[in-house]
This record gives C-alpha cells, structure tokens and sequence, in this order.
C-alpha cells in the first residue's frame, strides 16, 4: 500500500466524492423530482430512497476508482462470502453487480463486442463478456474499476463462475480462492456442508496474506452480524409485498437490491435497509401500491432483464399488473435465518450452500408455489435467460406443473439478463399481450 | 480389423450373467465402486441421431445437444435396458439434467447424481471419497450387497489395469494398425466393455503394432468434449490428417493416474482430482495450455483442433486464452462448434481440410 495512493484515496474519495455525492443526495431529497418519462398516471413515483442508493452505488464506484495502493481489492461472484473479506479491509467488487450496471446503461453491446472480438463466444453468459469486455478495454460507465488484489469464486450461483475467474485469474495473475458449494439436489449432506466449511477455513490464511494482516475474529462476528441484520431488512421489505396493493414492485427491488449483493456486512447497508423499510411501511400507510390500479399480481422468476426494467414495468402496469415478488431477490433475504454471528464460519457454510440458485429444480418450484401462496399472486412470469443456465434449466417443467396442477397461470419469455440483442421485442410484447389478456381471462 | 463387442449385447450378457447396468452421463465418475457392485457402467454422451424433440419438451433451445440428446435417448426408451442412472456433477446443464430428472421427469429406475469437485485441494479429495461412500451407501440400499474393502480394491485395480492398457494404446498410437476412426471405437469402448473385456481387445490391438511408428498423414491434436458425431474423424482422416493425441472429455481427460491411497474411496478420489487437465475439473487456464503443447511437443502434433459442442460454456471460456498460448508456442489451432445431433456439415470439412493444408 502506498502513502500517495492512500492520500489521493483520502482527497477524492472522503473529502470531496463523499461530500459531493452527498450535497447531490440533499438536493434530490429536499426537491424530489419525477423523472420526466416516468408514468405517473400508473405508477407510484419512484421512492425517495433512490437518492440515497444512488449515493451508495456512486460511492462505492468511486472507491473502486482510487482504491489500488490504499486497501487491497478482491473480486467476488455475487453469491460469495464477503464476510472474511469485509472483516480483513478489503474492497469488494462485484463483477456480476458491474455487469447489470452495464445493462441499465445501455452498453452490454459495446463492451461484449469486445470480449467477442478476442475470441469470446456470444454463448457464454452476457455477465461474463460484458466484464471481460470491460477488462480487455478499460471502458466502463462507472469510469474507472479497479485492479483485484485477489479473486473469489463461490459456485453457489453456478459454474460458470468458476470459468469465468479462471480467465480473470489468467489475466490478472493473482489468487483465486475458490468456495466450492456442491449442488443441494434435496438436502446438503453433512460432508458437503463441513466441505464448504474447510474451504472458509482455508481461505483465510490466503486472504490474510494478500491483505497484509490477521483476520479478527471479534470483526468478523460484527460484519457477520451486519451481514445478517441487513439480509433479514431485505427479508422484510419484500416481505412487504404481501400487502394489497404491494407498496413496491420488482422492478424496485431490482434497483434497490444493489447494496445487498455487494455491501453486506457493512453498517451503512443496514441502514440503507432500515430507512428503506420505513419508507415502504409509509407507503403502506398511505394505501400507496407500486402499480396504481393494482388489480393483478404476478411473481418474477430468475434475474431481471436490466435492459428493459421500465418497458416491463410500464407494459404491466398498464394492465393493472404488479409483479411484487421474485425468487431472485428472494435470494438474498431467504437465508438470513442462517446465519449466526457467534459461529461465523459454521454458519456461513451452511447458509452458502443452500441459495435457490444452488438447490434442485423441484425446490424451486416448491419456493414459487409457497410464494403463489404468501404473496397472493395471480400468475407467474419465468424469464428464460439464456445466459444463466443453472436458473433456467427446470423452467419449463416448472412452468407446466405451475398450469397444470396448480392451475396457475405462467408464462415462459426467452430473453438474456444483460444482451439486447437475445431479446425480440415484438415477440415478447405479443407473449405477453396474450398472457395479460389470459390472466384477465382466469383461463389457461 | 478388431471386433469391437455391440454396446446392447454387452449390456444383455452382463445381465444374463447376473449384474446390473448403469448408464452414466459424462463426465468422470469411480468405475470400480460400480463394478465392485456387479453394476456394468455404460456411459451416454448424447449419443447422437436421436429425436431431439423429446428432450426439448423440457429443455430450452441454449442447453447443450449432449444434455438434450441424452434426455430424449431416455425419453424414447434407449436407457430401457439400464437398472441405475448416475449423473456426475460436470457442468450447469448436467447438473439440471440431474435435478430434472429426480424432481420431474422421474424415470424408472433411481438416479444418483455425484458431486465431483472443482478443485485439487486435499479437501477436494476428501470429500470426494466421502461423495463416493455415500453413493456406496445407495447402490447397498438397491443392491442389498455391501462389497469389502478388498472386493472394492479388486475392481478398482482391475479398471487401472484397463486404464494402463489405454494409456498405451495412446502411446503406441503411429504404431497401431488403426485409422482414426477404428482407433477412437476401440477407445471409446472403454465407454462400456468391462474392463477385462476391454483390455484383451487393447492388447490384441497393441499385439498387432507395427515395430516402427508410421510416419504418414499430417499429425494433429484433437481437443473437446466427445468426437460426435464420429464422421469427423474420417473427415481429418480424408484430408490427410491423423489424430495423434487428444484431449477430449471422453478419452484423454480420463488418463487417470494410478491410486496411492489403500482406502478403496479414497484411491477413486485421488485418481480422478489428479487426473489430467480439465477445465471442468477446474484447472488453471495456463496449465492446460502447458499441457496441450507438451502433448503437441510429444506426439509431434503440427495443429491443434478445437472441436467443441455448441453451447458447452466451459470449454468456450478456455478457448481465446489457450489459443493465444498455443500461437505463441507456434502451434496452430482452429476451432469448430458442432450440434451432435446433426450430420457433420460441409463447412466443416472443408475448414478442416483447409486446416491441415495450412499446417502441412
């Protein structure tokens, strides 16, 4: 680490980004705006947090900017186990969080172009090519992102990850440490849970080294705790949903999930959590719903389609639909039960091992019909994303048993999470013109 | 010309003979555990030309042909004559396959999925003989018989035996009086005989060698998932190419060292967490390029072919670096995506016979 990194880390990062980005917040909170494109005569306005998550997603990339040669940096898939990492000082980036920023922004095309150009096939998942994109070109809407220290690839989402980090690894040549999570067919036996706990243990030394200091046990428990205190916040605040009409809608959990994926284990998240709650608790106060004329009520399955979060929105808004809860949002919620900050390491190998992502087909569709049943939802929308296999494979089965033996209502829209160009517009507006036209109905 | 045994009459005379058949979907798995239990392995990579529509009943269009392929064979009854199914842990789309079949699709007989890890870590070792004794436990419960620890490390030697046989058909490769098609069926039969049919037709192959090594055809290296559908070794055969090494998921990815351990789990684990390299198994980008040049540098491969399943997310994520490795170690490489299930296209034969011209 170094004193000039550090001080320039210090100048615009502390003192002038943090100040900056917080005079922008004020502003935004003290005359919150609509966006001028935003369908107010159907949607309730967007939530005043969102000037607060823009905040933290700003910061967080602005540390990212400047943070080489002041505290180490570790690369982390979104379902690792931040914790250790968190307790020993290090920055953590996201590259899956990246490449859904990327989405948002309109500019998967241009950077996957990249990673296409140096041989990467546009079958491998878009995530993957938009980072190593990124990687190859240095461009990101973010400005700048910054050099890992350290990877960490945890197969608790899929394997994909695993590849993927490889070719970081390859590029970067640092560690990686791998948190290998066998897949929980029906239950996680007790050798693959102590396995996944060996792997925590050995991992430390690594990230001790790379760090450059002994891991505190007495921090860890505290960012375990914080870790835990925010997911069971997120729990909530979907858990929210269950009201009519839902205070918020997927699409909003979507954008506010940002600080859960990639700022667990910090104070800041759990307060963000907190004041979130407050809000959508006013929300539900007020009778307000995310969907005005919430008439119909859907569950999302599998990421989103970042690319076409508002068109989305909008379109099933229009019909008086509100799609309140997901299973992948869920995901981040789900577990918080399991963890137990007086035996971290314990603790975290069993909640890791155990994401939706990460457990059988049959599970997942036993999630979306006890959600069916605690959201009292009207239907189901299963984005079949041809980049993330190990979510999608399953769908189909699960679509048909959702119809036929549970007689609800699903529909199956091919699309990627993050390319545009894996998604036809005009056939998913008809797909769900006619399922929207179906829910109304009450017929298949 | 060896007379390689039929996969359905092997299947029949080891039923007759009192034993079970499992068919085992790619791509590493312990053979001796099941042989220890009368159970005959019998691996499904695909296979190909079969109606694919049945497995697109649950699988959408980007899963893989080998997955689609291998879920329509069941589908339309060509895993009929089986008594087990076992799905080792390769990769997304077979670990879907795996949890489809238990959650929906539930066909007759039991399916075990296994676990294979991603690392070589001690730990990966130890919990992979745990993953193994765990399955021992299921095929007890089915089988009602508890081998010994002798009886287990009886089978396991007898498939080393078998597999040191293999790594000497691949030694003695130019000596061989086979063309790469004959070379790759008496190879991949290893996919079903049992062992000791499998050696004695390898040794009547190895008996038949030539003293000098043939010096014909220009010598290339194959690398991949499975060389399907086969035509393509023809294809290399006919524009003058031999395949001299290879690094496929169904033949070199499985030269598995001999065991250390006398713990019958452990010695399985151990001969498959240190086998050779494999990107599903994990391994370092850079070490599987040193590999494949050490292979080219050994056999005297001049190119390598890529020859890869459309939509296998492992093998794409290797190619741009290991391509680059292998042109600066001046081999030449080229790469050619393949739906199994379809006839071996034009285009392809004619990339691959321009290939070899090149590198001639």
């Amino acid at each position: 680490m170094s004193l000039a990194a550090s001080l320039r880390y210090y100048w615009n990062v502390q003192l002038v980004g943090r100040a900056y980005l917080r005079w922008q917040r004020w502003q935004a909170e003290r005359h919150p705006r609509v966006p001028r494109k935003w369908r107010t005569d159907i949607l309730a306005p967007p939530l005043r947090i969102g000037a607060r998550t823009k905040e933290l997603i700003a910061m967080h990339y602005l540390e990212g900017r400047y943070v080489n040669g002041h505290r180490p940096v570790a690369w982390v898939t979104s379902g690792g186990p931040v914790e250790i990492l968190q307790a020993l000082g290090f920055y953590v980036l996201y590259p899956e969080n990246h490449g859904a920023l990327c989405g948002t922004r309109r500019v998967v095309v241009d950077l996957s172009t990249e990673a296409e150009n140096a041989g990467y096939s546009r079958d491998i998942c878009s995530y993957a090519r938009t980072d190593i994109g990124a990687m190859l070109s240095g461009k990101t809407p973010v400005g700048k992102l910054p050099k890992p220290d350290l990877l960490l690839a945890c197969t608790n989402i899929c394997q994909t990850v695993l590849f993927w980090y490889r070719v970081l690894a390859h590029h970067f040549d640092v560690p990686l440490v791998l948190i290998d999570t066998p897949f929980v067919y029906t239950d996680a036996p007790e050798h693959a849970v102590e396995y996944v706990k060996r792997q925590l243990e050995d991992s430390i030394p690594v990230a001790e080294r790379v760090a450059g200091r002994r891991l505190n046990y007495r921090k860890l428990k505290e960012v375990v705790k914080l870790s835990k205190d925010a997911s069971e916040l997120w729990l909530e605040i979907m858990g929210r949903g269950k009201h009519h009409p839902a205070p918020i809608s997927v699409f909003d959990q979507f954008i506010h999930m940002a600080p859960i994926v990639e700022m667990r284990g910090k104070k800041v998240t759990v307060d963000f959590y907190a004041a979130m709650l407050k809000e959508v608790d006013e929300r539900i106060a007020k009778g307000i719903g995310a969907v005005k004329n919430e008439r119909k009520r859907l569950l999302w399955d599998n990421l989103p389609i970042w690319y076409r979060l508002r068109y989305l929105s909008e379109y099933l808004g229009e019909h008086g639909v509100a799609v309140v809860a997901s299973t992948y949002t869920n995901a981040w919620g789900e577990l918080a039960p399991l963890i137990d900050p007086e035996r971290p390491i314990e603790s975290m190998a069993r909640t890791y091992i155990y994401p939706i992502l990460n457990r059988g087909t049959g599970y997942k569709l036993e999630t979306m019909k006890q959600m069916i049943e605690d959201f009292q939802l009207d239907g189901v929308i299963l984005h079949s994303d041809r980049s993330c296999k190990p979510y999608s494979i399953g769908q189909v089965d699960q679509r048909n048993l959702l119809i036929r033996e549970y007689g609800i209502p699903a529909l199956l829209l091919e699309a990627d999470h993050d390319d545009p160009r894996a998604f036809a517009e005009e056939q998913v507006a008809s797909r769900l013109a006619a399922f929207v036209e179906m829910l109304y109905d009450g017929a298949e | 010309m060896l007379s390689i045994p039929r996969r359905t009459e092997t299947c029949r005379e080891f039923k007759e003979a009192g034993g079970l058949v499992a068919a085992v979907l790619p791509i590493h798995y312990p053979r001796g555990l099941l042989r220890a239990f009368h159970i005959l392995p019998v691996e499904v990579w695909g296979p190909p030309k079969v109606d694919v529509s049945y497995g697109g009943a649950h699988l959408q269009p980007y899963i893989c042909s080998i997955v689609h392929n291998a879920l329509s064979f069941l589908k339309t009854g060509g895993l009929d004559e089986t008594d087990i199914i076992l799905v080792p842990h390769a990769c997304d789309s077979l670990q879907g396959l795996g949890s489809i079949l238990i959650d929906f699709v539930k066909p007759r007989q039991p399916v075990f999925p296994i676990y294979l890890p991603r690392g070589q870590r001690p730990e990966d070792v130890d919990f992979l003989a745990r993953e193994f004794h765990a399955l021992y436990d299921d095929l007890a419960r089915i089988t009602g018989w508890r081998p010994t620890d002798e009886e287990m490390l009886d089978a396991i030697r007898r498939e080393e035996a078998a597999d040191r046989v293999l790594a000497e058909l691949y030694h003695h490769r130019r000596r061989l009086a086979l063309n790469n098609r004959d070379f790759y069926r008496l190879v991949r039969s290893r996919e079903f005989l049992p062992a000791e049919t499998f050696i004695a037709l390898a040794q009547e192959a190895l008996a038949r060698a030539t003293a000098e090594p043939r010096r014909d055809g220009i010598p290339v290296l194959l690398s991949g998932i499975v060389p399907e559908p086969m035509d393509v070794l023809d294809a290399i055969q006919e524009a003058d190419g031999v395949v001299v090494a290879d690094d496929l998921a169904c033949c070199g990815r499985r030269l598995y060292p001999e065991g250390r351990s006398e713990d019958p789990f452990r010695r399985m684990a151990e001969r498959i967490v240190y086998g050779p390299p494999d990107v599903t198994r994990g391994t370092p980008i850079r070490e599987r390029a040193e590999h494949l040049i050490e292979l080219a540098r050994k056999t005297g491969a001049r190119g390598i072919i890529f020859y890869d399943v459309k939509f296998c997310e492992p093998e794409l994520f290797d190619l741009p670096n290991l391509r680059n490795h292998l042109k600066e170690a001046g081999l030449p490489s080229v790469t050619i995506e393949v739906d199994i299930g379809d006839p071996l296209p034009h285009q392809t034969i004619t990339r691959i016979t321009a290939f070899l011209e090149v590198i001639e």
